[in-house]
């Protein structure tokens, strides 16, 4: 083994200790300080916010305590403190703040997202799709949910215009909003309203016009005549929150034709969307003796949604609804894929 | 649609008064005022380096011109023995060698710490002018939302108050409290206006002016406050999504002016400290640099606006 000369010595050493110092530096994704979540939900948390920052160069930390002063004051220092979209990359970063004595929540914006992320899209969120989950105590899921929303804005700005301001801005100069987090205070029944004139179709057609028409009204009560029995248990136990309802209406808004697919025993039915329309999940449905309802069990089971949003099943998981997929391929991850032509 | 516009539209449908349209649309024009400096008076200048220039120019002249004559002009043969390095001594040309390096050190280090603390300065002083002009941009921000905020409560009252009427004949007591708080607004704009006139960067040397300026932003948001608080009572109008964006807007507007003057502050602190420090102090004075007021807050301004839903 070739000897180091003894005057690189020094070099090295330094390079050693410069790279221990910044990996020491290296602030978690996830410093939850006031206990809120599992170990397994802060993995999960940081891996999903790990991929905001690989795909859009968003660097989202989130940090939880108790008493933590003038929450304002406390995000915007600690933003400043943790070097958060620091330079080198473009800047771009996030801060969720939880006082959970305080029951107080914000989200803190650099300089160059408030375009992207204005405040009053920050105060949408918190107030229409995080707080909902905090009321049911679900910390981990309620921030999850809000990085799917935060995601699609950042798809949509990156297909659109772009990110504004590229330049570093020196973090954030206070754009964001707080809202109460109401932890644990339980779900808002306001949104669980009655099924008055939502009734199922006599077509599969009819009734998802329905479901989209109780979803625009942000009408989230689980037992419409839409839903399956099975679906209206599970609906229950759900948090639909009205961000949730708003998004679902305006994306598959977006969505080109569908077409509708029927089971040979007459009792399935599918809607689909085309290849393309990746983002554009297809409806079960099941008929019962008051029409066709919607069967949001087994799409629950079967369907989930990749980083950038687009849909497919899960891998070699049985699928009664398979009849309406035979002419595309399911490859091995469970992505539709179109038939190569013979 | 600009705040002027929106104006002129709410003075159009009666919403607001012609003297609440005027001071609510001279506040724009202070602010315009205030961040576009004419030509010819920008931030201040000096002249920073005139020492620096005479201590250059001493030593180039000495390095040209070396006192004492030349002493071979005479036509005497040069004994270049004195000029030679002797066993256990320096000869003359190391001694005059010697002599301008001293001089070099004795005047050169200074006039470079001297450059050096004059650009430290510059640079802080730099620092306060763009915290400041930050904080001057939030303002104006707040400003702009102030018609947004008059429009969307009034049009509401309006219709609420026309069904009021409808059923018991009754007048909203919401507007009357409106046509209140959008006075005091009006006035407390005003305010701004006269104290941001005619001042330039010579504003932030001022203390008892940045207090003032402060009292009254300070009295704008209570104005906001007293306007949220009306629309607050009308649970409608509260869980609606476009009140909770424009209170999301207020929100982070007053939070964007806290942390810009939390900023300022601290330039201003750092500024203020280093004109202070010797040998900062001396430079400082020779530069014309002066103390910078803080924008502090009195009782009345730590009490931050809230504008959060109950």
């Amino acid at each position: 083994m070739p000897r180091t000369s003894r005057s690189r010595r020094p070099l090295i050493l330094l390079a050693v200790l410069c790279l221990g110092l910044a990996a020491c530096d290296e602030a978690p994704l996830v410093a939850d300080g006031a206990g809120l979540m599992s170990a397994e939900q802060k993995d999960r948390l940081a891996l999903f916010h790990g991929f905001l920052l690989k795909d859009h160069d968003i660097d989202y930390r989130v940090v939880t305590g108790r008493d933590l002063g003038d929450i304002n004051v406390f995000a915007a220092e600690r933003f400043a403190a943790l070097k958060i979209g620091q330079p080198g990359r473009s800047g771009r970063g996030l801060l969720l703040v939880i006082d959970a004595k305080a029951d107080l929540v914000r989200l803190e914006v650099s300089s160059n997202l408030e375009g992207v992320y204005p405040d009053a899209f920050v105060a949408y969120v918190e107030h229409r799709q995080m707080v909902p989950f905090f009321g049911a105590g679900r910390i981990a899921d309620g921030i999850l949910a809000t990085t799917e929303l935060i995601v699609t804005r950042a798809q949509r700005a990156k297909a659109n215009a772009g990110f504004d301001g590229e330049a570093w801005h020196g973090g954030s100069g206070g754009g964001g909003a707080t809202a109460k987090a109401g932890i644990g205070a339980g779900v808002d029944p306001g949104f669980r309203k009655n099924g008055t004139g939502i009734a199922a179709g006599r077509t599969p057609g009819e009734t998802l016009a329905q479901y989209f028409r109780a979803m625009a009204r942000r009408n989230a009560a689980p037992d419409l005549d839409i839903y399956t029995p099975a679906t209206q248990r599970m609906l229950r136990r759900w948090v639909v929150t009205p961000a949730q309802m708003d998004n679902l209406v305006r994306a598959y808004r977006r969505c080109g034709a569908s077409e509708t697919r029927f089971g040979p025993d007459g009792r399935r039915a599918v809607i689909r969307y085309g290849l393309k329309e990746r983002q554009c999940a297809p409806f079960f449905f099941l008929r019962n003796a008051d029409g066709w309802a919607l069967d949001l069990t087994v799409m629950q089971n079967l369907i989930r949604f990749g980083r950038d949003n687009s849909w497919h099943f899960v891998a070699r998981a049985a699928n009664p609804y398979a009849f309406a997929f035979t002419d595309w391929r399911i490859d091995r991850r469970g992505y539709p894929r179109a038939r190569k032509q013979r | 649609m600009s705040s002027e516009d929106r104006i002129r539209a709410l003075e159009n449908e009666g919403i607001l008064s012609t003297d609440q349209a005027r001071l609510l649309s001279e506040s724009f024009e202070s602010f315009e005022a205030a961040e576009t400096r004419p030509e010819g008076t920008p931030w201040p200048r000096r002249a920073p380096y005139i020492a620096a220039a005479v201590a250059v120019g001493a030593v180039l002249a000495y390095l040209i011109f070396p006192w004492g004559g030349d002493p071979v002009s005479d036509g005497a043969i040069q004994d270049v023995t004195r000029s030679l390095n002797q066993p256990g001594g320096y000869g003359e040309m190391n001694k005059s060698v010697s002599g301008i390096l001293g001089v070099l050190v004795l005047l050169i280090v200074p006039l470079i710490a001297w450059v050096w603390l004059h650009n430290n300065l510059v640079s802080k002083e730099e620092r306060v002018f763009e915290a400041w002009a930050q904080t001057e941009s939030n303002f104006q921000r707040r400003a702009d939302l102030i018609p947004v905020l008059i429009e969307t409560v009034s049009r509401y009252l309006r219709h609420e108050t026309e069904t009021l009427q409808a059923v018991t004949g009754k007048r909203s007591e919401g507007t009357a409290a409106l046509g209140k708080a959008i006075d005091d607004l009006a006035a407390a704009q005003k305010a701004t206006t006269e104290l941001l006139k005619g001042k330039g960067p010579g504003l932030l040397d001022e203390d008892a002016t940045l207090r003032d300026l402060l009292a009254a932003q300070t009295r704008v948001g209570s104005g906001i406050s007293a306007i949220v608080a009306i629309a607050e009572q009308y649970p409608e109008l509260r869980s609606s999504d476009q009140f909770l964006q424009l209170q999301a807007q207020l929100e982070g507007t007053e939070n964007r002016i806290n942390v810009a003057r939390m900023r300022f502050n601290a330039a201003v602190k750092e500024y203020n400290g280093a004109i202070r420090r010797m040998p900062g102090s001396l430079v400082a004075r020779a530069g014309n640099f002066r103390r910078k007021a803080y924008f502090q807050s009195d009782a009345e301004a730590r009490r931050a606006p809230d504008f959060k839903i109950p």
